[in-house]
């Protein structure tokens, strides 16, 4: 089995600081996506399931067009495993109606001019972040008992969370905390090729956040990988 | 003696030492509340002089009350102004538009600029212990290297009224007689001293300004104080830091543009 | 409402919980900026995790020292009695020296101990520090009852271990709370996990302390800060630091032992005719003697000592030690001169061993009575009866040692 926890998001300057050590594996480090104009999230995890820069493709449909894409089995290297278990990856099995919901309350948090009421939804926007979060957890470490041979749980939280909370660190070291727990989580189930990677990285502007230019990846085992493209993995993941 | 007295004398007592071991000394002035204060007790301490430079960094973006109180000032106290600006700033064009860089160019660099061309080895700042965080790890006298950097785990021990004064090539120290002080302090001080401060303080149309800056990254909170007794309340009530009127509508308009650049939105 | 702060000290063992407990403190009383709080209590209770106290402290500081424009929180808390501003908290890269000069400038403090530990290397030092430098009111927290089941048997236990402790060492604390930082039991709340313990809570425990006053019916003692020339005239400065001064007194100057009749007491806007301890003030006198910085003033009816070797204690803070025979810069008020130590027992701050006897070294955090010999004659005082003149820092190019005078 190949276990994949696809982090978005995921900061490797948080990590070093808050120094997680269970994310920081035998080998970890920033990944470089400057083959990428800005670093989108859908672009980033598009190229990643299929090997190729998908850039061009994803900006062609449009900042809200880009969310619906579901690239298809066949065209992601998933399909080189007998039996997969994706769960939540945007661009392929992502719930676009928790993205909805997180998307729209982002949009009445910036309309809107009232700082009490701001506060309220942005409690609430955190809110349904992590009860998602949770949901996927569960569903994530449930699927490792079973026998799949390659599983890739996606994580939002800190993504969503951090875009309007970066800057408070404090709840941002807590989901790191968590993600912690997570992989501590994962070893005990079971001892297998773990590769923990992230989309892009994460940057402050005061109390909010902005994606940082290169990503986080860390893996288990020994390997050669150094400073690797996002589109890299591909080969990687199915020839271990 | 009550407790403004006895924060009177330790400020005063720190001035002094301060103007006794440098004979560069400099004091920084916003016109804002806390350094104007320091002013008074500067000319407490030298009996009625400020027998110092007092400096006003400009980054040509303040408000115009904040230009038009510092020269009231400058004339009642016959103050020896140094205006600091970095002229490289506004000829390239740096602007508030990215905060960091220009509050970087604009007061920071300016300053280097300024102890640079003064050879100034000390400098009065009317920063206080509550201004920011909880840890109060700053001492009275504090050096600070030559790009400003500070290291605040591993600094000289500063025990009782003997400070480090000091100071090492390529260093300056600076020094802070009113770190003792509270931002309800400084109000009660003002009263009761009579000083002038800046109306933009005070409540015009249900907004007024905790601390003072540049416009466009200054702002108002809300507020009916229209006196000190007014403003001291409110403080008292209040669990907002000082400077959260600062910047944050700045950011959270970049913020908003970058997550729809990204297509969140 | 108190309008003055207290401000107090938080030492102890690293790991027995001082973050925590400050943390605890400020979220019990409400005093954590209140958007960040919110969000904070929030992904609490959605990721069922506990509220990490210990990394508030972190996060706090670090904006403090970035200077960050993002809010943050108030230095202070509130009790219903007053303010309270803790100074300098040792964080959790130690340095012993950040906790002296924390220590120096605070009325207070609260000894931590963790319960399932007990008395360890920093609780002594820490304690022995408070001790040397004259801090009375102390009192002991025992942290972590929740790790001992809340045990009345072991706070007693340890209760009784650190008391013996703090005996020894001449400190005598008002009060020994059992609390649980992490769950908030005694902290600024009662709660039922100490029921048989009938004592205040950390919070009012505080407000038990009592602010230092400023002693009236001593001797006169005004250490020269500075002479201004302005306009011709010459005026003196400093701060009287005890007793009091008035127009036309006659006073002495040492350590020249001139006797002198003070003309006009300066200060600005004002005509004072007498000044008290506490005061930073300026005066003239009628005579045309030059006055310096350095020199004390006193009344003929109480004079001071005026010496060149005398008795102190002192805590040695450099990396480099001090070596028999080097001549190092004095400072008491605003004397400085050199001098050199003749060393008759050193020992651990901690342990309180004697490493040595009349030996010539005095190493980093090591302690020593010390027998100070200057090269000119200085104006000192016992640290117990006028501390201002009592103590008294040692300096190469920073500060290396901070002692009192015993004798
Ligand atoms: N069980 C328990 N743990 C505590 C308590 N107070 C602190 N701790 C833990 O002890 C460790 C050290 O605490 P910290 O506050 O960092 O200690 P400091 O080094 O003295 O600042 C942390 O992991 C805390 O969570 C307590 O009351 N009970
Ligand atoms: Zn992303």
């Amino acid at each position: 089995m190949v276990v994949v926890l696809a982090v978005d998001a995921l900061e490797y300057d948080k990590i070093e600081e808050f120094n997680c050590v269970n994310m920081k594996q035998t080998v970890y480090g920033k990944t470089d996506i400057s083959e990428f104009k800005e670093p989108r999230t859908i672009v980033l995890w598009s190229s990643f399931m299929t090997g190729e820069n998908k850039e061009k493709e994803v900006l062609a449909k449009g900042n809200r067009g880009m969310w619906n894409i579901r690239i298809p089995l066949s065209e992601t290297f998933f399909s080189k495993f007998a039996d997969p278990k994706v769960i939540d990856l945007p661009a392929y099995s992502y719930n676009l109606a928790q993205h909805e919901k997180e998307r729209d309350l982002l949009k009445q948090f910036f309309k809107e001019d009232d700082q009490e009421k701001k506060k309220k939804i942005r409690s609430e926007y955190n809110q349904i972040a992590i009860q998602h979060h949770n949901k996927i957890k569960k569903e994530f470490l449930k699927s490792l008992k079973q026998d799949f041979d390659f599983i890739l749980g996606y994580i939002s939280v800190i993504d969503v969370i951090g875009h309007l909370n970066f800057g408070n660190k404090f709840l941002m070291q807590m989901l790191y905390d968590d993600l912690e727990k997570i992989v501590e989580q994962i070893k005990n189930i079971r001892d297998e090729p773990l590769l923990i990677l992230s989309d892009h990285g994460m940057k402050a502007i005061g109390i909010f956040g902005e994606h940082s230019n290169y990503g986080y990846w860390s893996y288990n085992k020994g390997c050669d990988l150094e400073n690797p493209k996002i589109t890299e993995f591909y080969s990687f993941l199915t020839t271990i | 003696m009550d407790y403004l007295d006895r924060l009177e004398n330790e400020s005063i007592y720190i001035i002094r030492e301060a103007y006794n071991k440098y004979e560069k000394l400099g004091m920084l002035w916003s016109a804002g509340k806390d350094s104007t204060t320091l002013i008074h007790l500067t000319r407490k301490a030298f009996l009625g002089r400020v027998p110092i430079p007092v400096i006003y960094i400009d980054t040509y973006f303040h408000f115009q009350e904040m230009y038009d109180f510092r020269d009231k000032c400058v004339k009642m106290w016959d103050l020896n102004l140094i205006i600091s600006n970095n002229k490289d700033a506004v000829k390239k064009g740096i602007t508030p538009k990215d905060k960091l860089a220009c509050c970087t160019a604009r007061k920071t660099e300016a300053l280097k600029q300024t102890i640079e061309e003064y050879g100034f080895e000390a400098l009065l700042l009317g920063i206080r212990r509550d201004e920011h965080g909880i840890r109060a790890k700053e001492r009275f006298f504090s050096p600070r290297d030559r790009n400003f950097r500070w290291n605040y785990q591993d600094q000289p021990p500063e025990l009782w009224e003997q400070y480090k004064t000091r100071k090492e090539e390529g260093q300056h120290l600076r020094v802070h007689p009113l770190l003792s002080w509270t931002e309800i302090d400084v109000w009660k001080y003002i009263q009761r001293e009579n000083l002038p401060v800046n109306p933009m303080y005070f409540a015009r149309n249900g907004k007024r300004y905790r601390s003072l800056g540049c416009e466009p990254c200054t702002q108002s909170v809300k507020g009916n104080a229209g006196t000190i007794d007014d403003v001291i309340k409110e403080i008292e009530e209040s669990k907002v830091g000082e400077r959260s009127g600062r910047a944050q509508d700045k950011e959270e308009a970049y913020a908003m543009q970058k997550l729809r650049a990204l297509g969140y939105m | 409402m108190e309008e003055q702060d207290l401000r107090f000290v938080i030492v102890g063992h690293v790991d027995h919980g001082k973050s925590t407990l400050i943390g605890r403190l400020l979220y019990d009383t409400g005093s954590l900026p209140e958007d960040k709080y919110q969000s904070i209590k929030e992904a609490v209770e959605a990721l069922g995790r506990e509220f990490k106290f210990a990394y508030l402290m972190d996060h706090l500081e670090e904006e403090r020292s970035k200077e960050a424009t993002i809010d943050t929180a108030q230095t202070f808390f509130k009790s219903k009695k007053r303010r309270y501003t803790i100074i300098d908290a040792p964080g959790h890269v130690e340095f012993v020296k950040n906790m002296i000069t924390g220590a120096s400038q605070a009325e207070a403090a609260l000894l931590i101990v963790d319960v399932s530990q007990g008395v360890q290397e920093q609780t002594r030092r820490h304690a022995y520090i408070l001790s040397m430098l004259g801090i009375e009111q102390v009192i002991v927290v025992l942290n972590k009852m929740d790790l001992v089941n809340y045990s009345q048997k072991k706070f007693v236990e340890v209760r009784t271990q650190v008391s013996d402790f703090l005996k020894s060492i001449g400190i005598t604390p008002s009060l020994f709370i059992p609390i649980s930082a992490v769950e908030g039991d005694f902290v600024a709340k009662k709660t039922d996990n100490l029921s048989w313990y009938d004592g205040l809570t950390i919070l009012e425990g505080l407000d038990t302390f009592k602010k230092k006053v400023v002693p009236i019916g001593k001797p006169l003692r005004l250490p020269i800060q500075d002479i201004y020339d302005f306009d011709g005239e010459k005026i003196a400065v400093g701060q009287v630091v005890s007793g009091s001064i008035r127009k036309g007194d006659k006073i002495i100057i040492l350590s020249d032992r001139k006797e002198v009749t003070i003309e006009s007491l300066k200060e600005f806007g004002k005509n004072p005719i007498e000044a008290y301890a506490g005061k930073s003030i300026g005066f003239t006198i009628s005579d045309s003697i030059q006055l310096r910085r350095g020199q004390i003033i006193s009344h003929q009816k109480d004079l001071p000592n005026v010496t060149t070797s005398f008795k102190g204690h002192l805590f040695w803070m450099d990396d480099k030690p001090y070596e028999k025979g080097e001549s190092i810069t004095f400072k008491c008020a605003t004397q400085e001169t050199q001098c050199n130590l003749i060393i008759e027992k050193v020992f651990d701050s901690s342990t309180l061993e004697v490493m040595s006897k009349g030996e010539g070294k005095i190493e980093n955090r090591q302690v020593a009575n010390v027998t100070i010999k200057t090269s000119a004659p200085v104006v000192i005082e016992n640290f117990n009866y006028i501390p201002e003149l009592g103590r008294f820092v040692l300096v190469r190019k920073d500060c290396c040692a901070g002692g009192i005078i015993t004798g």
